[in-house]
């Protein structure tokens, strides 16, 4: 826990991406496993694995029994038949194919997601400012995480105060469409009213200003920090160039 | 001297619609504004003070916001509106620095993206990127100013409603204005949180910062300024220094709630300061008998018909929070209701008070099944409510939320009052029970033509109770009913109140404001560890 | 004279133009994106997954995304930029929501229509691609759509520009036109870089397309079309019903909504819905 806090945001960010596009480019199924273990590994020792895991297996857990259906089932290109019914071929290239992007998947949505959830969202957007990414970015993505829990709230306020006024959410589609729609104009209405008055405010406060900005959040970096991202970079463009140098021509030829 | 005397901003307005709409929101009105002295500007709710405030703060902006017509003067600068695309622009950032505007809602003064109370107060000086050892410095002052030091790593999100009046009032003042228009500022504050905000706004003026004070109720605050401007309907009706304008028919006539010595508060929200409570206590025997004698008429005839069936009957009641979900990591379940008993007869108008966060919302919530007692029953009419669905029990239970914004969803008010009302009374009766309510909270002209969400707070609080009215219910139940009312909105809601316990309705009222429940209820009780008891 | 000024001169027109040449690189980077790889898909996955392939969807419609928000974003109003994670929660929120009445759809892009229609093509599209970066912070699957996303904001603008939100019975047309392109620009995300769909639903379509002998890209791209023209029908419906019951103060707040009369004559063509 304490040792991700010392890590400067882009580094954990750099490493992220970093591990996502060398698993894209090198295509190989057990580097993709190990990945994915890896980045379990810290989540557990940074504490997190319970949210990471349990975010990872809604995402994935659907994704991955659709590609084994999908390729397991009908893989036309599959040439080794292990079983067939009907149209139905199980073949050997079918489930390496569902494998390998399974795994590869898996592993980019928990090395993601190991990220999101360790990094502290206030030194991401100290550090985006400092890099003059426009402050809009930052703002659009710690807004929505400010919102989110907010509106779970509110929505459960609108549909209290609704029943209080004899709604009552009965089972036929029409009638939950209908409720719906009753609960979603409160809602949108009450986020964009106070989306206006914050943008007043916002506009008041010199958010809307061009130019420099400065940061009250001081965000520690080191010079081996800074060596790791560039080195994590180089590593990154090597490997995309290496995939699309070998792929090229059979990408075009074929 | 000088510095005193001389005008820091002045505005005079023609009038400003807001974009799609006919009617003009403010009309011609024209204020000026000092260094170093309080002036308020007076006025019902829907009067125009916030769009007036929020239009001389650069908030809402000529072209922008809306069309502007009329002169805004700052420090010498003055600026012409024709209502032209070619007016001046104003830099709002620029001119929100020297003319800043804290709104009612302190919330939407906050960035919503800064972590910590620090940061929120830096937001403003990192935008005009204000070196950082500046910005500490600045930070501390302001924290010190506005007696926030103590939490300043707290997160924004996690502040009472007083030290999040007191953030955004610092987030305005860091960048040290020259005026600073500050939007019914003691609105929903306890007598501590209101004491606070006093003594700033008092050190603000100190300082020579000219203060605009926008508020409905002339109460003392109010009463400290150097300079009154009453405001209905967008226009300037009235002005002069608070002696002269004290009293006057034009005050009464806004709807500026005026505060009467040993009655209701000025602030109705803020009805346990002291004066109020220390006058209402010494006289509390004498208050109470008014407060029966006035509706008596109403539960006497009821009461003469022998043994009525209560309304509402509350028996043995319990709950706690975190009492059924065993699994939720927290302290242990806090109990909020401790064996409860209430009967309230058909006619009969309860109050309950208590400080805040006693549990008096959570009382409320068990009448319709909102929520459910972990012990005990609750029976409406004589029927037990046990596993009756709420959206059932609120044909016999009407009950009126904090925030009327949540209980509203239709295009027009009359559609608004006329939802479920076919189901209870038919298609020609609903109609004309609609209308009924509509006219007995004063909303009779808005009926077709107003969207709900575009009507001030004060009556969209008072459509919610025709809705909730219209219904006719067994039992009314009322959430803080006067927080935010102004003087008209206040009578509306005393006659329709009455009106429903003429015709029978057994009415519990929730409120923290003793005077307004002294000179309305049959009977005070108050919630307090758990427990009701009569006062 | 150091001060800053208490006004700010008229917007000019010589900004605009960089920015035009942004978008329409972003644009441009998108279309050329997934041209190339529909000329260069390989003809037999078999031989790896689709790696090179991958690559290229990613980086050519992520730079696409990211150069359309570039474009956008520093000039978006900050009425309307303050819209985006609402925007967003709403995709969020109303998808659950919509989820709960068990129609097979996905329902997830209500926020960015909405935000299409009230404040403009430009703004929809970065609402689109923003939503998708800020969302994958929760689930990573979203980003690579981002481009897909920024497609649908920026159709639902140009919609409502053409007056199309004016009249109730064209809306769905509109969001089913919208769900062919979108649903077809998307495919080679789908295809490339999940190798499938998730969802049994949509993976049993997929399925019964590869047992006729189609290509991956082929059996997704039609899948696509036949759930995400109806899934956008429906986006675009509700979208449209609350921007009717929307006040007029809020939605005339909108320079968009003005001038080109988007909602005109919504009254009387309103359904209750």
């Amino acid at each position: 826990m304490t040792r991700t806090h010392h890590l400067h945001p882009f580094t954990a960010l750099t490493a992220a991406v970093g591990a996502a596009v060398v698993t894209t480019a090198a295509a190989s199924w057990p580097l993709s496993a190990a990945v994915a273990v890896a980045a379990a590994i810290l989540a557990v020792r940074g504490g997190v694995a319970g949210r990471v895991l349990s975010a990872a297996a809604v995402i994935l857990v659907p994704l991955c029994l659709s590609l084994l259906v999908l390729h397991g089932l009908f893989f036309p290109e599959g040439h080794t038949v292990l079983a067939e019914w009907g149209p139905a071929r199980v073949t050997a290239e079918g489930l390496e194919f569902a494998l390998e992007l399974g795994t590869r998947t898996t592993a980019c949505v928990l090395v993601f997601l190991l990220f999101s959830f360790t990094v502290s969202v206030p030194d991401l957007l100290s550090a985006l400012a400092a890099r003059r990414i426009p402050p809009q970015f930052g703002f659009v993505l710690a807004s929505t995480l400010t919102l989110l829990p907010a509106v779970a709230g509110r929505l459960d306020r609108i549909r209290q105060a609704q029943e209080a006024r004899g709604m009552v959410v009965r089972g036929g589609l029409l009638s939950r469409m209908g409720t719906l729609r009753l609960q979603m104009v409160p809602l949108v209405l009450a986020l964009m009213d106070d989306a206006g008055s914050r943008a007043q405010a916002l506009d008041a406060r010199g958010f809307g200003n061009a130019g420099p900005r400065t940061s009250y959040r001081d965000v520690a970096d080191s010079t081996a920090q800074r060596r790791f991202r560039a080195a994590a970079l180089v590593l990154t463009a090597a490997a995309v160039v290496a995939r699309l140098v070998v792929s090229w021509p059979a990408g075009v030829t074929r | 001297m000088t510095a005193a005397t001389r005008t820091a901003l002045r505005a005079s307005i023609g009038s400003f619609t807001f974009h799609g709409e006919n009617r003009p929101a403010l009309g011609s009105a024209a204020l000026s504004v000092t260094p170093g002295a309080l002036t308020a500007v007076l006025g019902g709710s829907g009067s125009g003070k916030s769009t007036l405030g929020k239009l001389l703060a650069g908030w809402l902006r000529a072209g922008h916001s809306g069309e502007f017509r009329g002169s805004l003067e700052l420090d010498g600068t003055r600026l012409e509106f024709q209502g032209a695309p070619d007016d001046p622009r104003l830099n709002p950032a620029e001119w929100s620095r020297r003319v800043a505007y804290v709104p009612q809602d302190a919330a939407a003064m906050l960035s919503t993206v800064r972590a910590t109370v620090a940061e929120e107060l830096a937001f403003g000086l990192e935008n005009r990127a204000t070196p950082r050892a500046a910005m500490l410095r600045a930070v501390e002052r302001t924290a010190a100013r506005v007696g926030l030091s103590g939490l300043l790593d707290r997160d924004p999100a996690t502040l009472s409603g007083g030290e999040l009046r007191r953030l955004a009032v610092g987030c305005a003042v860091i960048a040290e204005p020259d005026i600073l228009i500050l939007d019914e500022p003691l609105a929903s504050l306890d007598g501590a949180g209101a004491a606070q905000i006093e003594a700033l706004i008092r050190g603000l003026c100190g300082a020579g910062t000219g203060v605009v004070l926008l508020s409905q109720a002339a109460d003392r605050l109010a009463g400290e300024a150097t300079h009154w401007t009453v405001l209905v309907g967008g226009v300037v009706t009235a002005e002069g220094t608070p002696a002269q304008l004290a009293g006057s028919a034009e005050l009464e006539r806004s709807g500026v709630l005026v505060p009467v010595v040993g009655g209701r508060g000025g602030e109705p929200d803020t009805g346990d300061r002291e004066t109020g409570v220390l006058e209402g206590g010494a006289q509390k025997t004498g208050a109470q008998k008014d407060g029966v004698a006035a509706p008596g008429p109403g539960a006497g005839t009821h009461g003469a018909v022998a043994p009525v069936m209560a309304g509402l009957e509350l028996n043995g009641v319990s709950f706690c929070y975190g009492g059924d979900s065993r699994r939720r990591v927290g302290p242990q379940p806090v109990l909020v209701l401790q064996n409860v008993n209430l009967t309230v007869r058909p006619g009969e108008i309860v109050a309950v008070t208590g400080a805040n966060g006693t549990g008096k919302s959570t009382l409320l919530r068990h009448f319709n099944g909102l929520l459910r007692p972990a012990a005990g029953e609750v029976r409406v009419c004589g029927r037990n409510i046990t596993g009756v669905p709420v959206g059932t029990v609120a044909a016999s239970v009407g009950l009126l939320f904090q925030h009327p914004r949540d209980q509203l969803f239709e295009r027009t008010v009359l559609r608004e009052t006329l939802f479920g009302l076919r189901e209870l009374f038919g298609k020609a009766g609903a109609e004309g029970k609609a209308r009924a309510a509509l006219a007995a909270v004063g909303l009779s002209a808005a009926a077709e033509t107003v969207h709900p969400a575009e009507l001030p707070s004060s009556q969209q609080r008072l459509l919610a109770l025709a809705t909730v009215l219209a219904r006719e219910p067994a039992v009314l139940a009322l959430d803080e009913p006067t927080v935010g009312l102004d003087r008209t909105g206040l009578e509306h809601l005393g006659r329709a109140v009455k009106a429903a316990a003429a015709r029978g309705t057994a009415v519990v009222m929730v409120t923290h404001d003793l005077a307004y429940a002294r000179a309305t209820a049959h009977r005070i009780l108050q919630l307090d560890a758990g427990n009701l008891r009569e006062i | 004279m150091s001060k800053p000024a208490l006004t700010v001169p008229a917007p000019g027109q010589a900004a605009g133009r960089s920015r035009r040449l942004l978008e329409i690189a972003g644009a441009a980077a998108i279309a050329a994106t997934y041209v190339f790889l529909v000329l260069t898909q390989p003809a037999d996955i078999a031989n790896g997954p689709a790696s090179f392939s991958a690559l290229v969807a990613l980086g050519g419609f992520l730079l696409g995304a990211v150069l359309l928000i570039i474009a956008v974003l520093p000039v978006l109003p900050t009425s309307t930029l303050v819209l985006i994670p609402v925007a967003l929660v709403l995709n969020v929120v109303l998808g659950q929501l919509m989820g709960s009445t068990g129609l097979p759809f996905y329902i997830d892009a209500i926020g960015t229509v909405l935000i299409g229609v009230l404040a403009g093509p430009a703004a929809g599209a970065a609402t689109g691609a923003l939503s998708s970066i800020v969302w994958s912070f929760f689930n990573p699957t979203v980003l690579p759509f981002a481009a897909g996303a920024a497609l649908i904001g920026f159709l639902a603008g140009m919609a409502a520009r053409w007056g199309l939100f004016r009249r109730f019975y064209f809306v769905p047309i509109a969001g089913f036109v919208t769900g062919i392109i979108a649903g077809v620009i998307s495919a080679p995300i789908a295809a490339f870089v999940f190798g499938g769909t998730s969802g049994l639903g949509t993976g049993a379509i997929v399925s019964a397309f590869r047992a006729m002998g189609d290509t991956l890209l082929a059996a997704i791209t039609k899948q696509a079309l036949i759930s995400d023209p109806m899934d956008k029908a429906i986006v675009f419906t509700i979208a449209a019903l609350l921007a009717y019951a929307l006040p007029r103060r809020t939605t005339f707040q909108f320079p968009f909504v003005r001038r080109f009369r988007v909602l005109a004559g919504k009254s009387p063509a309103a359904p209750d819905a």
